[in-house]
């Protein structure tokens, strides 16, 4: 790499002579290395998966939550450090309940997107700060319909109709470019990225164990952000182990 | 007699309406600002526009309710840009008169009812009155000539009025309250907002229904009395 | 000794996504003695190896009591341990002051962790990361909670764990029993957690006075067991253990540590061989 040595990587208030910022980069590298996160937009609703991988077989399920709800109609999943993840989940929370009580009214995705960018952001401007080791997936449904944003530790935040960070963000993003989101449901659509997590994406040779952690905001969650039904769940798992199966008889 | 203190805060001892319709709403207000028992202002326009879509009646001080409204106004300014540039609705408009009502609860002395027309939830009223609470109302009444009016409206309001009828008793109730309370006179003003847009409407005083005994208006005594003959030597 | 230009900053990012800082910090959680855990649906039990700068001192003292229902059992810097302690003993006290109820255990480690992530994030010259891992050990209405929290402001949340220096062979050995341990009474909790102890003192003989155990369980508040009791629980023990291992062949239980311990080698400094940061697990 040649930004190494030069010591125009060592700060995130120093640009390098070609006008980059190493640290930021170096940031995105620990969200690379994370265990898979997927988003996609559906016709009724947004569908939240994550690749959760697991240390250690004394873990208990369920334990170190990726995918954390903001407010009722809002959740994000997150990429790289779980614990930078929680900060910034408790400043969404933060932001939505304070839009909530000066305009009586739940914020709207795009703008929730836009504070937590900003503050993301924020974290790329000072010697004194590092910029955030995770990137973050946000789903939401508010009154213009379903909406999926991602925020990515330089702080720049789009709308997405599906995206996927992590290791397997290459693969993964190569599938969900395969279906039609146009026609597909949540209920459909939660197979799907199951199938992704479980047999697309996920490296059994390197990582050992994972926890696949789903969560929905959809018109059969009555636009409220909640976690996957378990029988669902379960399906989806089934389904997918069922097609890892036909995929290595073939 | 007492002398008249012209140093007294203005304010508006006051009938204020807000009703809404199956299309919309109306806003309704007489036009008397008083300083004490004088009349500072015998055609005021108590409704006052925060957007282009949601408009407020103010009763209680002049001062106070004028400042409310118009950082209320600056405010959404400020939100049109969250909301990509569509107007702000119903709801959080109130929300904010409420949350400057309440947070300056102490300082304060007006109520108000705010009314407008959104995409999302059509017509709506919202009362704020004195400690800063906000209501949605079908229809709510305010200032000091609403207390003339609450069996008025319990028996007079319908659900589903026609624009029509909806002004109709807005104005007959304003000037039913005028013929009442001391405090408030003058004019009728009313606001009608639905998905059409705004129509403002103003009724004078001598256009107004007349009730009880009152007597019928006039530019002069000297309608009254009749021309008084020539003098003859 | 010296790694490279990226090691000396919290706030500064190795080219691979790494935060030295961060991981020299979890670091010390390894040098401290070991510190282990384990819970059964009612009751969870915090041993650690008590360990005496020399011949003349008493050793550091390592598990805490927070409240009544809390406890914990720490590994790495004793100092920064006790700073912890004391933020979660006024927590509890807080907390039980506004709603008149314990804190649940659940809250508190997020809270702690939040409290660690503050340290890694910002940067001054008087602030680094806690050198410190804490097992939280504790009891509310969901049942008994066995807590992990490491410098990097990582929480997990285990059936049995074991940190600190020598902890792999005790992990090995509740790794092989750990799915039992639901329906475990308090006794055989107390036997499995001073098995465990003995197995990171690596040939040195269980005693009393190198080990500390605690409890907390339903109807038992959490305490330090004293020194007397302890020592009669492991004369209990050691018989029974006798009787147990000798049939067996001792030389492939032996090896199977061993074997694991490479495994827990390449899990713990993962860091190291994969290239992926360590606090993202």
């Amino acid at each position: 790499m040649s930004s190494i040595g030069t010591g125009y990587d060592l700060s995130v208030t120093t640009f390098s002579p070609d006008g980059r910022v190493f640290q930021i980069e170096y940031a995105a590298k620990a969200v690379d290395n994370s265990g898979t996160v997927i988003g996609i937009k559906c016709k009724d609703g947004i569908v939240l998966g994550v690749e959760k991988l697991i240390p250690s077989k004394m873990m208990l399920p369920g334990s170190n939550r990726r995918i954390h709800a903001v407010h009722r109609h809002s959740g994000m999943a997150v990429a790289g450090l779980a614990a930078d993840g929680r900060q910034i989940v408790a400043r969404a929370k933060s932001e939505a309940t304070n839009y909530d009580s000066v305009y009586g009214d739940p914020i709207p995705v795009k703008e929730l997107a836009d504070r937590v960018a900003s503050y993301v952001h924020l974290c790329t401007l000072y010697w004194w700060l590092r910029p955030f080791g995770c990137g973050v997936i946000l789903g939401g449904y508010d009154r213009d319909g379903p909406q999926l944003y991602m925020v990515e530790p330089s702080g720049v935040s789009y709308r997405y109709f599906g995206a996927a960070i992590g290791k397997g963000r290459q693969a993964a993003k190569t599938e969900i470019e395969k279906l039609k989101l146009q026609d597909l449901t949540c209920r459909k659509a939660v197979i799907e990225v199951a199938k992704i997590s479980i047999y697309g994406v996920h490296d059994e040779a390197k990582d050992k164990d994972f926890e696949l952690e789903m969560s929905w905001v959809c018109d059969e969650s009555n636009r409220q952000h909640e976690k996957v039904p378990e029988e669902l769940l379960e399906e989806a798992k089934a389904a997918a182990k069922l097609a890892l199966e036909e995929m290595d008889a073939d | 007699m007492d002398q008249v203190d012209f140093n007294a805060p203005h304010s508006m001892g006051t009938t204020i309406i807000g009703v809404t319709y199956n299309g919309g709403v109306v806003l309704g207000a007489d036009s008397r600002t008083s300083t004490g028992v004088y009349v500072a202002n015998r055609a005021s326009d108590k409704i006052t526009k925060l957007t282009d879509n949601v408009y407020v009646c103010r009763s209680g001080s002049a001062a106070d309710s004028q400042v409310v409204s118009d950082y209320v106004r600056y405010f959404l300014h400020q939100h049109t840009r969250i909301q990509l540039g569509q107007p702000a609705t119903v709801k959080v408009a109130a929300n904010l008169v409420r949350l400057l009502a309440y947070n300056n609860k102490n300082n304060l002395q007006t109520g108000l009812i705010v009314g407008g027309w959104d995409k999302y939830e059509g017509g709506q009223i919202y009362g704020v009155p004195l400690g800063g609470t906000i209501v949605q109302q079908p229809f709510a009444i305010g200032g000091s000539g609403s207390s003339y009016l609450y069996g008025f409206f319990d028996q007079a309001w319908k659900e589903g009025m026609t624009q029509d009828e909806a002004e109709e008793l807005v104005k007959k109730a304003v000037s039913l309250a005028i013929a009442r309370d001391g405090a408030s006179g003058g004019v009728v003003r009313t606001v009608i907002i639905n998905s059409e847009g705004v129509t403002r409407n103003f009724y004078p005083g001598d256009q107004l229904p007349i009730w009880h005994d009152e007597l019928e208006s006039h530019n002069s005594l000297l309608d009254i009395l009749g021309a008084p003959e020539p003098m003859n030597i | 000794m010296f790694r490279n230009q990226y090691d000396t900053d919290v706030t500064t990012w190795a080219p691979a996504g790494r935060l030295f800082q961060v991981e020299y910090a979890m670091e010390a959680v390894k040098q401290g003695s070991a510190a282990i855990g384990l819970r059964s649906k009612t009751h969870v039990v915090l041993a650690c190896v008590n360990k005496a700068n020399s011949e003349l001192s008493s050793h550091q003292k390592k598990i805490f009591k927070v409240d009544d229902h809390i406890g914990v059992a720490i590994a790495g810097l004793t100092a920064d341990g006790r700073v912890l302690s004391r933020y979660m003993r006024s927590e509890c006290i807080n907390y039980n002051y506004t709603y008149e109820s314990p804190l649940p255990v659940g809250r508190l480690v997020v809270q702690l962790a939040d409290k660690a992530q503050w340290q890694v994030c910002t940067q001054r010259s008087w602030k680094r990361p806690y050198g410190v891992g804490l097992l939280v050990a504790g009891l509310d209405e969901s049942g008994a909670h066995l807590y992990y929290n490491c410098p990097s402001g990582n929480y997990f949340e285990y059936q049995a764990f074991a940190i600190g220096s020598r902890s792999q062979a005790a992990k090995t050995y509740l790794e092989r029993k750990f799915n039992n341990f639901t329906a475990s009474s308090r006794e055989d909790l107390i036997k499995d957690a001073l098995i465990a102890t003995r197995e990171s003192l690596q040939g040195e003989k269980l005693k009393s006075s190198v080990c500390t155990i605690a409890v907390v369980g339903v109807g038992e508040p959490f305490h330090i067991l004293d020194q007397e009791t302890v020592q009669q629980l492991i004369d209990t023990f050691e018989i029974v253990r006798e009787e147990e291992i000798a049939p067996a062949d001792p030389e492939p239980a032996a090896e199977q540590g061993a074997a694991a311990d490479q495994g827990g080698t390449e899990n713990q400094g993962g860091a190291e061989n994969q290239g992926g940061s360590p606090m993202d697990i």
